[in-house]
């Protein structure tokens, strides 16, 4: 059984000091990531959620998290992989949420890209159905088919990212386009 | 023997396999491409497709960043500035903390209180509650008339069922270390500082063993008593006679 004795009042002052700046060097840290994954945080969460609202507390979320574990994070190399992969579950988890399923898919219709009428009803029509389809994917491929859409991410980078060889992520990204094309085809325009 | 000529639909699979991974057809494809125009346009509209998709997907996927979000992320952090250890409670560990406290005073206690005014009591209150204790506990020495505190001399064992409860707590601080422990006290309750700093792990070093050297007991010379009357005689004497 472990015993435990009484630290004398200086000693544990001392152990204050020195961890309380430990935590100042680790929030500093951390505050350099979220600068950096923040914005992919969101994005990750918004491709799930398609609500700008939900994706950004989702967001909130997940960078909440990662800084109470960060201490624990032994390989900080791994932070943006960790980080999304903490996001795309949250994410996840909200979706299931039916309650806010209508309110996303008004409010995705209404942020549809500004064009002439026909083609704000079609292409936000073939963007639901996209949506629904995307839901239907299985989780693996669509965290690949979301990080390789973002801007600034080749496959190399989406690979290592999510610690797998590039040839599952393509394989993924191949299937996972199958898919959606098999389910969206009798909704092209 | 010649192989079976291949239909438009034997096409559509290797058409929407080169449109996915975004490569050219295969030779064989674009041979037959070339001499049927349904497939040429089953081809181009297979493209089209995978477009919008991509096109849908790069939407969804690169969203402008609301400019709330890391100042809202700041905001929270600097709320909860230490990242909690989820295995320990706080509650858990405040309760630890304040049983430490009790655990201090019932040693300080027992050493200088009870040991002093009644060394016969040490024994009696390792057993007992360390409630008995308690100098400055209004209720103690009301409640129990079998107290050590309420008859001293009487040296009766204690009942500490019916003593009751700790309603002051006094802890003995040594001087000049008060303003250190209230501040430390301080970040405890506030959160600041995790309450297993107030333990450290037990010091290796083993303790000397106390030991009690036997007690000599010199052996007991018994003698007569002498007899110091006048009239008496010794009894050589008598026997002289």
């Amino acid at each position: 059984m472990q015993e435990l004795v009484l630290i004398q009042p200086s000693r544990t002052a001392e152990k204050e000091f020195a961890q309380e700046e430990a935590r100042t060097a680790l929030r500093r840290e951390f505050e350099e990531r979220l600068a950096e994954c923040g914005p992919l945080a969101y994005r990750v969460a918004r491709g799930v959620l398609r609500n700008s609202a939900d994706a950004e507390d989702v967001a909130q979320e997940a960078l909440l998290r990662a800084y109470r574990r960060f201490e624990r994070l032994r390989d900080r190399g791994r932070f943006r992989a960790w980080l999304v992969r903490i996001a795309f579950r949250l994410a996840i988890d909200r979706t299931r949420s039916s309650k806010r399923r209508e309110v996303r898919e008004t409010l995705w219709s209404q942020a549809a890209p500004r064009a002439s009428t026909e083609d704000i009803a079609a292409t936000s029509e073939f963007q639901a159905h996209l949506d629904r389809a995307m839901d239907e994917l299985p989780e693996k491929q669509r965290l690949v088919l979301l990080l390789a859409a973002m801007q600034g991410h080749s496959l190399e980078e989406v690979a290592e990212m999510l610690g797998l060889p590039i040839g599952t992520v393509k394989s993924r990204l191949f299937f996972a386009r199958k898919q959606l094309a098999e389910k969206l085809r009798c909704h092209r325009k | 023997m010649p192989s079976k000529m291949k239909t438009c639909e034997d096409y559509r699979a290797a058409m929407t396999d080169a449109a996915a991974a975004k490569v050219e057809p295969s030779p064989d494809l674009r041979a037959h491409m070339d001499a049927c125009a349904s497939c040429r346009t089953a081809f181009t509209e297979e493209q089209q497709l995978f477009t919008a998709i991509d096109l849908g997907l790069r939407s969804a996927a690169n969203a402008e960043v609301p400019t709330s979000l890391l100042p809202r992320v700041r905001v929270q952090l600097n709320e909860r500035p230490v990242p909690q250890r989820s295995w320990i409670p706080v509650g858990a560990a405040l309760a630890a903390v304040a049983a430490l406290v009790v655990a201090i005073v019932f040693v300080r206690g027992s050493g200088r209180g009870v040991a002093e005014t009644n060394p016969q009591m040490i024994a009696a209150t390792h057993n007992e509650s360390p409630a008995v204790i308690q100098p400055s506990t209004q209720t103690a020495a009301a409640s129990d008339t079998t107290s050590p505190l309420a008859n001293s001399s009487s040296r009766r064992p204690i009942k500490t069922a019916t003593i009751a409860k700790i309603e002051q707590v006094v802890v003995l601080i040594p001087a000049g270390q008060k303003q250190v422990i209230d501040a430390l006290l301080a970040n405890v309750q506030q959160g600041k500082v995790e309450a297993d700093v107030l333990f450290a792990e037990k010091p290796t070093v083993a303790l000397e063993e106390l030991r009690v050297s036997p007690l000599e007991i010199s052996p007991i010379e018994v003698k007569p008593l002498a007899d110091i009357s006048p009239e008496s005689t010794p009894p050589n004497e008598k026997t002289r006679r």
